[in-house]
């Protein structure tokens, strides 16, 4: 496993740029400097590096559609890491958050921008101020401000914390927070790139996808591209939770089997059997045992059915009850729903409801045919896809453990005594 | 400039749409309704409800027809099972919570939450749970009610708040399923303009809480009618059942409203059932006033008139109209007093104004299309409160500019690119170095002469040149200017000035007059002026005014309204007829005006309120007014509507008042309507050739502005100076306590006491504070109210509002310059 993140995650003191900069912090800047905007562009494009915030989309496209001609542009970095499971951005922000301002500086430099905010999730107060040292440490030391080491390159780096709001780690509702508007997400189009923070073209990208710029920068695309599979480059944190001995975040090259992740996080938990896993944070569909060893990448993931996501692992054993877990997660989704688009707002709140029923024993077939109309009837009729998030855990579960759900029926009940 | 157009097919059926229309809209325009509960054709795209979803080819997910614009060659189904599922989805989302009570809710009958469900739904719900229960009555202003569990959360209200108003006043609390609409703190939703959110509500949850639960909305008898308020003459609906007004909602007509009206013309409506009405004519008999017949009231009046004609000429009567009447009431008034009195004593107003405009008469439209609106004197949002609506659009949406000359601060100034003051007072000096900073900016010549702009004004030269040169260099001009607050020969100035600005190659330019009063250019069109017969034909025109009114048509320039109460204090005014004034209150100078009046051998008054004026006059007439008289009235945007009754009145419409009296000095009236007289002065007023009952049924019609007549380069005169005084500015409000909106009104919680404000410089000289408690006097008058310390004015002036009839704030104005003593108590 190549380590490109966590290299040096442990090192003491690795929070000052006085340890960071001994380590090599910092060299990428003299290296970008070196080369023209368009050229570190270039590079990232060429290494393929995808979105780790969950969509995946390529990085180096995404900045090559900021709007041409069009002054000053944005960049906003996503630190708002709300999805359950996920806590790979908080390990790089609390442990290492020179490498972050480090790949903000040269990704900024790439999209000819000069002014970037870190928007952090409302709870990530400590972090957030861990990373205002840093800031202060770096402008001190020139790397941000203006004429950044003679290259005449400015840039101005600010942070700002959230209310606490799922729905403002979706990009444009982040921007609406951002600027002190209600946090809820706005038409698409016109994109980010064409239209974002204050109306100007703005490049929104994730803790980890920023944080990996440095080194492609320094080793160059093509050594990051021959890490992991051939359209999934590089390496992914992947957090690892549930019923796994060892919960971690762990760096793998990307196109690793789910069973030696699990491997790596020191197996199941009592040496039980796994029934479920979901691989990309709770939006995305969960899957069984007939996949565990389905390589972790994006493509794999998807033609199994479901999605990399955030990169968040989450492990059930035999043991879990599926309509229970699938009701917890339904909560967050009623909890989180902006309430901007009614089919999620009233629709999350309902399925809810019904996975209520189901678990204390009232349900019946019918009940479950509801459900899954009613996700048919929120999935991918809203705005952002937190309704698809929603709609995601419940289809899913119903599809692979039907007979969790028949268990809990009335009859069967009745019939059980 | 033609603009873009694209062609897409909806449903097979082609539209071709200009660039930019959104998938709505489109197919509204070739007869395909998709349903909509979030999106408002005059506010911005929110794509919430979901209710639009409709199946684009090439798209793989359903989309939101409201947030998409129409392209080239794109194709849209509305009606394929995938969209029917979608709809039926979203309907049965949009009901999970929403109560059944739909057989005692105010918008039954009128809900698109309704309709819909009864065309896209799946007529039956699968939600086995109890209903959400929620706030059933939650007053968001004395006029709003929130009926939280009927919200469907669709976001109107808050962006009308957000988009239209710019005020942010109501807006989304909490999240997800526990979103509510509210305000800060939850101090009252009570903007101007609050009431349209009742209207753009979906579903019936904001209410109007004088109208709840009063009568369903198929009861009601609808009238497509105007507002009798400002001069915006807006649009209304007006609903009564059972002869007593119900409600009042918009009736969009975008060449003036934009489909919002204010929420005086919403709420500001208890007049028309007044304890205060004139309801039977009366005439006093030894100073009792005894009931009388009409035909009694009005053969008083014509004989009374007649031997004091007889005896002392027709110059020794007067007539005082009406800016709030109809053309109509007031063309036959002027023909009474012209052609049967015989005198030009003809006027209803304090300030001088001129009809006619030497350069385009603007609508409001004209606000959007015109890259530069300039306000002068104006305060939109006091007086002519849809303007201030239309104005921010312009400035915010559609990236127009705005600058402001005005001699206090008003509400409009944050939307302003530049913006000065003048002192007040001097508005003839700033607004002749306005024209002559044009005019060098131009090369022209013909501005008039200004000395020591600064010194007489407050403004620097550099300033107005700055002002001057935004004016120049824009390619439409739209200069609103508002005569009422413009003194001297203010208005020859703005004349002047548009005068040469028209002579800009690189531009075009217009103006819009705006006199607050409802139909005050309807009045000087009709003629109540003493120098102008209708049409803006002037008194020098004789073989005009002989062509249309006959030989015996009297040419002799007559008195003004000041000029009239000089007369009548003097004694050479015998008789004086006053149609629907109160110049006691309204006029500057009341006290003198009461005394003046008191002299009058022979008052009529014609009113339909009792007023300070009516207790004094020897005939009353009963006038219906607003709400029962049906009649036209020209809006400041020039375009003449048609006001329908929504009540039947007990007592005669005013025009058969007239015919009685025109009748008495033996001129021909048989009149069968309202629209018989419309027929006549279509014939004889210039410019209204065009108007007729079939001509302005919808819209209505613009009429052409007469040419102006000022010719001369008009003459500056530096104000006279205060002495050790202030001089003073009354400031318009909109919702001030006076006959029409009295005490017990619904909108009684605007009203406030009257405020003087002080610039900060002469209060720190007089050691005034804010809440102090000051004396404003001036001759035997004075006013006991709390002094705010705010640059509202210019040092050496205080702002005092209008608030209301009791304050008397006219009477304070005792001399030419209007100087007043500010003393703390």
């Amino acid at each position: 496993m190549t380590k490109i993140l966590f290299k040096d995650i442990d090192v003491e003191g690795l929070t000052t740029l006085k340890v960071y900069q001994k380590l090599g912090g910092y060299s990428s800047l003299k290296k970008a400097f070196s080369m023209k905007p368009e050229e570190v562009l270039n590079e990232v494009k060429n290494s393929g590096l995808r979105g780790r915030g969950g969509a995946g989309f390529p990085t180096g496209l995404k900045w090559s559609f900021l709007a041409k001609d069009s002054f000053p542009r944005y960049f906003a970095c996503n630190a708002d890491e709300s999805e359950p499971g996920t806590c790979k951005d908080r390990i790089l922000l609390e442990k290492n958050p020179h490498l972050l301002i480090e790949g903000l500086i040269v990704s900024s430099y790439a999209c000819l921008i000069e002014t970037g905010y870190i928007y952090f999730r409302g709870e990530f107060q400590d972090v957030a101020d861990l990373m205002d040292e840093a800031i202060a440490e770096a402008y001190k030391k020139g790397y941000l401000g203006k004429n950044i080491m003679g290259s005449g390159f400015n840039f101005d780096l600010y942070t700002h914390l959230g209310a606490g709001a799922y729905i403002c780690g979706e990009e444009s509702a982040l921007l609406n927070s951002l600027t002190g508007m209600r946090g809820e997400p706005r038409s698409k189009p016109p994109f980010p790139a064409v239209q974002g923070l204050y109306d100007k073209p703005t490049v929104i990208n994730n803790v980890e996808t920023v944080c990996a710029v440095p080194w492609i920068v320094n080793e160059g695309s093509e050594a990051y591209k021959s890490i992991g599979t051939e359209k999934s480059t590089g390496t992914k944190l992947v957090s690892v939770s549930g019923h796994v001995n060892k919960p971690a975040n762990v760096e793998i090259d990307l196109g690793t089997p789910v069973s030696k992740i699990i491997e790596m996080c020191g197996g199941m938990r009592d040496g039980n059997k796994l029934k479920a896993f979901i691989p990309g944070g709770s939006s995305v569909p969960m899957l069984g045992i007939e996949h565990i060893d389905v390589p972790y990448d994006y493509e794999s993931l998807k033609e199994a059915g479901s999605m990399l996501g955030s990169g968040a692992l989450i492990v059930m054993d035999e043991t879990t009850n599926i309509v229970e877990a699938t009701m917890r997660l339904a909560y967050f989704y009623m909890h989180e729903s902006c309430g901007k688009c009614t089919p999620c707002r009233e629709g999350t709140r309902w399925l809810y409801q019904m996975l209520g029923e189901v678990l204390n024993r009232r349900g019946s077939p019918e009940t479950v045919k509801t459900l899954q109309d009613a996700c048919d009837n929120m999935a991918m009729k809203t705005f952002c896809p937190l309704a698809d998030a929603a709609v995601a855990p419940v289809v899913s579960s119903i599809e692979l453990f039907p007979e969790d759900y028949e268990s809990f029926f009335a009859e069967a009940s009745a019939t059980a005594g | 400039m033609e603009k873009e157009t694209v062609t897409l097919t909806i449903d097979g059926k082609t539209a071709t749409v200009p660039k930019g229309t959104n998938v709505v809209d489109a197919a509204k325009s070739i007869g395909i309704e998709i349903p909509i509960f979030c999106y408002h054709e005059k506010m911005i795209r929110l794509g919430c409800c979901r209710m639009c979803l409709v199946e684009v080819e090439k798209m793989p997910k359903l989309m939101t027809a409201c947030t998409i614009d129409a392209t080239e060659g794109m194709v849209v189904k509305n009606d394929t099972p995938k969209v029917v599922k979608g709809r039926q989805g979203v309907l049965e989302f949009t009901l999970l919570n929403h109560p059944l009570d739909c057989p005692v809710c105010d918008k039954g009958g009128e809900c698109p939450l309704q309709d819909n469900t009864f065309n896209y739904g799946a007529g039956d719900t699968r939600m086995e749970f109890k209903r959400f229960n929620n706030v059933k009555k939650k007053e968001l202003s004395p006029v709003i009610t929130l009926d939280r569990e009927r919200c469907i959360a669709c976001q109107r209200c808050t962006t009308f708040s957000e988009v239209i108003e710019r005020d942010q006043a109501l807006v989304m609390h909490n999240r997800g399923f526990h979103n509510d609409i509210g305000t800060f703190n939850d101090q009252p939703y009570d903007t101007r303009f609050s009431g349209n959110v009742i209207d753009i509500c979906p579903v019936g949850a904001l209410t109007n809480s004088i109208f709840r639960f009063q009568a369903r909305t198929w009861d009601l008898d609808n009238s497509k009618t105007l507002c009798a308020h400002c001069a915006c003459n807006c649009n209304i609906e007006f609903g009564a059942r059972e002869n007593e007004l119900m409600r009042i909602v918009s009736r969009p007509n975008d060449a003036v409203d934009d489909g919002w009206i204010c929420d005086k013309g919403r709420f500001g409506y208890e007049f028309v059932a007044s304890q205060n009405r004139i309801l039977e004519p009366g005439i006093r008999k030894d100073g009792e006033m005894h009931v009388a017949s009409l035909d009694e009231a009005c053969d008083e009046t014509v004989s009374k008139l007649k031997s004091i004609v007889e005896e002392h000429g027709p110059k020794s009567v007067g007539f005082i109209g009406s800016p709030f009447a109809s053309n109509e009431e007031l063309y036959l008034y002027q023909k009474l007093m012209r052609m049967g009195v015989g005198t030009n004593n003809i006027d209803f107003k304090a300030y001088k104004d001129t009809p006619g405009l030497p350069v385009s008469h603007y609508d409001f439209t004209d606000i959007e299309s015109a890259d530069l609106t300039v306000l002068i004197g104006c305060d939109p949002t006091e007086e002519l409160p849809i303007l201030d609506l239309r104005i921010k659009k312009a400035v915010i949406r559609l990236g127009r500019r705005l600058i402001v000359l005005n001699d206090q601060k008003t509400l409009m100034d944050k939307y302003a690119s530049l913006s000065l003051r003048y002192d007040v007072g001097s508005d003839e000096v700033a607004l002749g170095g306005l024209a002559k900073a044009v005019a060098e900016g131009l090369k022209q010549d013909g501005a008039p002469k200004v000395d020591n702009l600064k010194r007489a004004s407050g403004i620097k030269v550099d300033e107005m040149r700055d002002f001057a040169g935004k004016m120049t260099s824009a390619k439409k001009v739209c200069v609103i200017y508002n005569p009422a607050a413009l003194s001297g020969n203010s208005v020859a100035i703005v004349k002047n000035l548009l005068s040469i600005l028209d002579k800009n190659p690189e531009g075009e330019c217009g103006a819009i007059p705006a006199a607050p009063a409802t139909n005050a250019l309807g009045a000087m069109d009709m003629g109540i002026l003493p120098d102008f017969y209708p049409g803006g034909i002037s008194l020098s025109d004789d073989s005009k005014i002989k062509e249309i009114w006959g030989e015996s048509a009297p040419t002799e320039k007559g008195f003004t309204t000041c000029e009239m109460f000089g007369k009548a204090a003097s004694g050479d005014l015998k008789a004086l007829v006053v149609f629907r004034s109160n110049p006691i209150v309204d006029f500057p100078g009341g006290d003198k005006i009461e005394e003046a009046l008191k002299k009058v051998e022979f008052l009529v008054a014609h009113d339909m309120l009792h007023t300070e004026t009516t207790a004094l006059a020897h005939v009353v007439i009963p006038s219906i007014g607003p709400g029962f008289d049906e009649g036209t009235t020209t809006n400041v945007g020039g375009r003449v509507q048609y006001r329908r009754k929504g009540l039947k009145a007990e007592s005669f419409p005013d025009w058969r008042v007239l015919a009685k009296l025109l009748s008495g000095f033996e001129i021909e009236a048989k009149y069968l309507d309202s629209f018989t007289v419309t027929a006549e002065l279509a014939k004889k007023v210039p410019g209204y050739e065009e108007i007729r009952r079939g001509s302005i049924q919808k819209e209505g019609k613009t009429r052409p502005a007469q040419a102006s007549v000022n010719g001369q380069t008009p003459e500056v005169t530096s104000p006279g100076s205060s002495g050790d005084g202030f001089k003073l500015r009354v400031a318009e409000k909109l919702f001030s306590k006076n006959k029409i909106l009295e005490s017990d009104s619904a909108l009684a919680h605007h009203f406030s006491e009257p405020k003087a404000i002080l610039n900060s410089v002469d209060a720190e000289k007089l050691g005034i504070k804010t809440g102090d408690r000051v004396k404003v006097s001036a001759g035997n008058r004075d006013l006991s109210i709390e002094a705010e310390v705010e640059d509202n004015c210019n040092p050496g002036a205080v702002v005092v509002s209008n608030a209301g009839d009791e304050y008397r704030v006219l009477a304070l104005i005792q001399d030419h310059n209007a100087t007043v003593q500010v003393s703390k108590e």
